[in-house]
């Protein structure tokens, strides 16, 4: 179900959107400062609350981590790794979650009108109602986050609480956050609330710390302050995402040669028939004996 | 016993039609002045293959483009097609097996088939310049049908199934598989809209042999006179 009222900026599988940019609606954004993470969960937990997630059974994976990756039914978890290189040794903890990009390519991929909208705000939420469960947002998303689940034969995903943040509220997890490391508002002065943060880790001698807003999905509504910014993989984010080149390809260039392609048969056809019409014996030709034209 | 006049034969009334009768399960006879195309198994096959085609067009379609969303609703809605589309594939890649297995042997590319199919060929094919060919009972074109229909059905089969159960399969398998079906797919439904219109509107005279599986005399010796001499013996120019 999304959020009536919400202006639409992009839905998938849609020529249309109900963006009428009359009002003028800020994008938010949820700072994530992994800095600061204690890995207390206490966001895990506030996510399967807010949205009434089923139970999934942990997994002890001889980590920190409540379960190898995101569930249909866990759309918030905090990835805990351990990165060891040439006597340097470091303890990382990011909340792994829907970053909900500026262009997403969950939202490309999906071939059902209105499964997966992009509102005003920049929040990427999806309707179940209109999920058929073909699981192509896998395929399309550079983060690894939409999650198909078997029973429902739906996607899931973090709406980042657009259900609160519509209501005037900040998402759940910033909500349960003890440490202030995670922070909601908007876009812009987020920005530059990771800006000051990154310079202030720079100076205590992260002289690699950097604000991870990948601009190859257009940034993301997420965003991370990374004290080693040099290297997002060690954190288990991708260096440089982008919407698969293939996805695009398939898209923007595949669908319209393939229209083509179809239109142009037709067309033929019609040509041939004007310009030829049907194939019939010459006119005099001697005709087999007792029969009759065909 | 009654006899059946000529004029019965074929205009297929009552019960007793002789042609249609042979045509149950042999090929390749004259009766009266028809000749026997496609025996019943030949046409069933046929239509069904072309049956569970369409029902994986129609289904796909809407998921392929929300322009064509509209045909979701000849079958219930996006869900339902994207059930269905899998399923369709399946039967229709089972039916293909069927025709590939009883054409086959009618299917090889003679050295007079090849020349059919160069670019000057098919021209002189379109253009109607190509009445002295030395066209066998399929031309050379039908069978680059046959041929092409069964690369291309196995093309979307074997995606079909990685698009089906994306999750058992790496990224770039999967990414090239959403790409292939669809280019597989629009130059399949490219080539057959070429192949009902020439088997219907442009050459009229064909639809008949899968419908009745007979085609007459006259038709034979316009589109296909090698078969048409080996058939009823006449002798060429004759
Ligand atoms: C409504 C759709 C279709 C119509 C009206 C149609 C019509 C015909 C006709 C009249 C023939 C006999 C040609 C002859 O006797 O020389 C034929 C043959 C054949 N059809 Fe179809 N067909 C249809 C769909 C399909 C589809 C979907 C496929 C393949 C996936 C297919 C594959 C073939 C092949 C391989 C042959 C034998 C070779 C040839 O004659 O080209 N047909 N069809
Ligand atoms: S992170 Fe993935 S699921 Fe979230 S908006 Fe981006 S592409 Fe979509």
């Amino acid at each position: 179900m999304t959020a009536d009222g919400l202006e639409i900026r992009q839905s998938s599988a849609s020529v249309w959107g109900s963006a009428t940019e009359l009002r003028n609606l800020k994008v938010v954004s949820k700072l994530i400062d992994t800095t600061t993470c204690i890995g207390c969960k206490a966001c895990e937990v506030a996510c399967q609350e807010w949205n009434d997630l089923h139970i999934v059974p942990t997994t002890q994976t001889g980590t920190y981590q409540t379960m190898p990756s995101l569930d249909a039914n866990y759309w918030n978890l905090i990835k805990f790794r351990e990165v060891e290189e040439s006597g340097f040794f470091a303890w990382l903890l990011r909340k792994d979650g829907c970053m909900h990009c500026a262009d997403p390519g969950c939202l490309k991929a999906c071939p059902a009108p209105g499964a997966i909208v992009q509102y005003q705000n920049g929040i990427v939420d999806v309707n179940p109602e209109a999920c058929i469960g073909c699981k192509m947002c896998e395929t399309g998303c550079p983060f690894d986050i939409p999650r198909y689940s078997a029973k429902t034969d739906k996607m899931a995903k973090c709406t980042l609480c657009v259900d609160r943040v519509q209501v005037g509220l900040e998402p759940a997890c910033v909500k349960a956050c003890p440490t202030g490391c995670l922070e909601f508002g908007d876009k812009a002065e987020l920005v530059a609330v990771a800006k000051a943060r990154v310079e202030q880790l720079k100076q205590n001698g992260f002289t690699q710390a950097a604000l991870y807003d990948p601009p190859g999905v257009g940034g993301t509504t997420v965003i991370t302050v990374l004290a080693h910014g040099d290297h997002p993989e060690w954190y288990g984010l991708p260096k440089d995402p982008q919407v698969p080149v293939a996805v695009s390809l398939w898209k923007n260039v595949a669908r319209p040669l393939a229209a083509l392609a179809i239109a142009g048969s037709f067309f033929a056809m019609v040509a041939h028939y004007l310009s030829f019409g049907p194939k019939t014996p010459k006119e005099g030709a001697e005709k087999p004996k007792g029969d009759k034209p065909a | 016993m009654r006899s059946i006049p000529v004029a019965d034969q074929r205009s297929g009334s009552g019960m007793g039609d002789a042609a249609m009768a042979r045509a149950r399960s042999t090929e390749d006879v004259v009766v009266g002045d028809e000749i026997v195309r496609e025996r019943l198994s030949a046409r069933v096959v046929h239509w069904i293959v072309a049956l569970t085609f369409f029902v994986c067009l129609f289904t796909g379609l809407p998921i392929w483009t929300p322009y064509l969303g509209f045909l979701a609703h000849l079958f219930g809605g996006l869900h339902v097609c994207r059930i269905l589309h899998p399923w369709a594939g399946v039967a229709f890649a089972v039916a293909s097996v069927f025709m590939f297995v009883q054409w086959v042997s009618q299917m090889k590319l003679t050295k007079a088939d090849r020349e059919f199919i160069t670019p000057k060929g098919m021209l002189r094919y379109f253009q109607y310049r190509n009445e002295d060919a030395d066209v066998g009972k399929y031309n050379g074109g039908q069978k680059l049908l046959f041929w092409a229909a069964a690369l291309g059905t196995v093309g979307l089969l074997i995606t079909g199934l990685v698009i089906w159960f994306p999750l058992e399969f790496p990224q770039w398998v999967r990414e090239a598989s959403y790409l292939l079906h669809d280019a597989a797919f629009s130059l399949f439904f490219a080539m057959i809209i070429g192949h009902i219109y020439l088997g219907t509107a442009a050459e009229p005279g064909t639809f008949r042999s899968m419908i009745r599986g007979t085609v007459t005399k006259s038709w034979a010796r316009l589109h296909h006179p090698r078969w048409y001499r080996e058939v009823t013996g006449e002798k060429a120019g004759g």
